[in-house]
């Protein structure tokens, strides 16, 4: 019985420190996130960075495709521009994110396929949304896997899935124009 | 003095003959290639991603068709042309899928069967000045004939064909 007691406390006790990291993990990533969503009407998505990161030229462009398209079905934009798009300039409330690739791990299609748990590919990218002046509104970083299943360009949907997360979370849907 | 001998001149002019015809009929050979068929990864406007179609390059364009759907892309807007390379499994697709799911790990062990790729992705601007970026997959070897005609046809490339040869495929030069 006591041992039984003595267990419990233990696993009890494991649970509260792992709740607590989980609470600290939590909030340490919310950390700088905007207290009310933003409003703006138009995003404009620069071309992503990897200076320090050697990023094969396909996980590059994959990203940035993705999250193109991902921004755009969040519907929180009137305007999803791209990096470089003259109509940008126009848009009273712009909103630009800058994308910098921190980590990137190539790993296997095969070896997830034959061993399921080996091979994983996997990018931690930098996110920055600033404003038309330039001034940083938030940040927060985002990592993209894939862990089983899928080719390795698959990261990097996963990624822009996560990218339309924060995007969904920190900024306000756009209102429909009055008629 | 040395004198030549009128047989093995006409044998020595027969050879190089020969020689350079055989030359000239293999460099025609890799020119045949003017239709690639390709998997159309992400990229190109109004089409599905992981298309199959076919790419030809023209002297200002470049068509991606499949069916009767056709997307250009202009070879003055394309910013740069990589090559790298990848591979897939030989049953791959929803078969593919459903082998995952055969008994005794056969599904696991057909998957060490795996097929070459050729990667192409192009970064190219639309008229408005937005950045763009096309990737497709070709039988091996392919990439480079493709990246070759587009560069021929005037498209920019940081990594010049003769400069890739050498190097790693795949990687970006950092800028």
């Amino acid at each position: 019985m006591k041992l039984a007691n003595g267990r419990g406390r233990i696993v009890g006790s494991i649970a509260a420190v792992a709740l607590g990291f989980g609470f600290a993990a939590v909030l340490a990533a919310r950390a700088d996130a905007p207290p009310t969503p933003v409003h703006a009407s138009a995003i404009q998505i620069e071309q992503i960075q990897s200076e320090d990161v050697k990023l094969p030229a396909e996980f590059q462009m994959s990203m940035y495709e993705h999250v193109v398209e991902e921004i755009g079905k969040t519907k929180r934009f009137a305007h999803v521009y791209r990096d470089g798009d003259r109509d940008a300039a126009s848009a009273p409330d712009l909103v630009t994110l800058h994308c910098t690739v921190t980590g990137f791990k190539q790993g296997s299609a095969m070896e997830r396929q034959v061993t399921t748990v080996a091979g994983a590919t996997s990018i931690t990218v930098h996110l920055e949304f600033t404003d038309k002046n330039g001034q940083k509104l938030f940040q927060n970083d985002v990592k993209g896997n894939v862990r089983f299943f899928g080719e390795n360009l698959r990261a990097t949907y996963n990624f822009s899935k996560q990218v339309a997360g924060v995007v969904r979370q920190d900024f306000a849907a756009v209102t429909p124009a009055k008629k | 003095m040395f004198k030549l001998n009128p047989r093995v001149c006409l044998s020595l002019l027969a050879l190089s003959a020969t020689l350079t015809t055989c030359a000239s009929f293999t460099q025609a050979q890799e020119k045949q290639i003017t239709t690639f068929k390709v998997v159309h990864v992400i990229g190109l406007e109004a089409i599905q991603h992981n298309t199959k179609g076919r790419v030809t390059v023209s002297k200002d364009a470049l068509t991606f068709s499949t069916g009767p759907t056709k997307s250009d892309l202009a070879i003055s807007g394309i910013q740069d042309v990589l090559t790298g390379a990848d591979s897939q499994r030989m049953i791959h697709g929803s078969l593919g899928t459903l082998t995952m799911f055969a008994p005794y790990g056969s599904g696991r062990f057909l998957s060490l069967f795996r097929q070459k790729l050729d990667t192409l992705t192009i970064e190219y601007r639309d008229p408005n000045g937005g950045l763009h970026g096309a990737i497709f997959t070709l039988p091996q070897g392919e990439a480079a004939l493709l990246k070759d005609q587009l560069v021929a046809a005037g498209a920019k490339a940081t990594v010049v064909p003769a400069e890739e040869a050498g190097q790693p495929t795949g990687k970006k030069e950092a800028k």
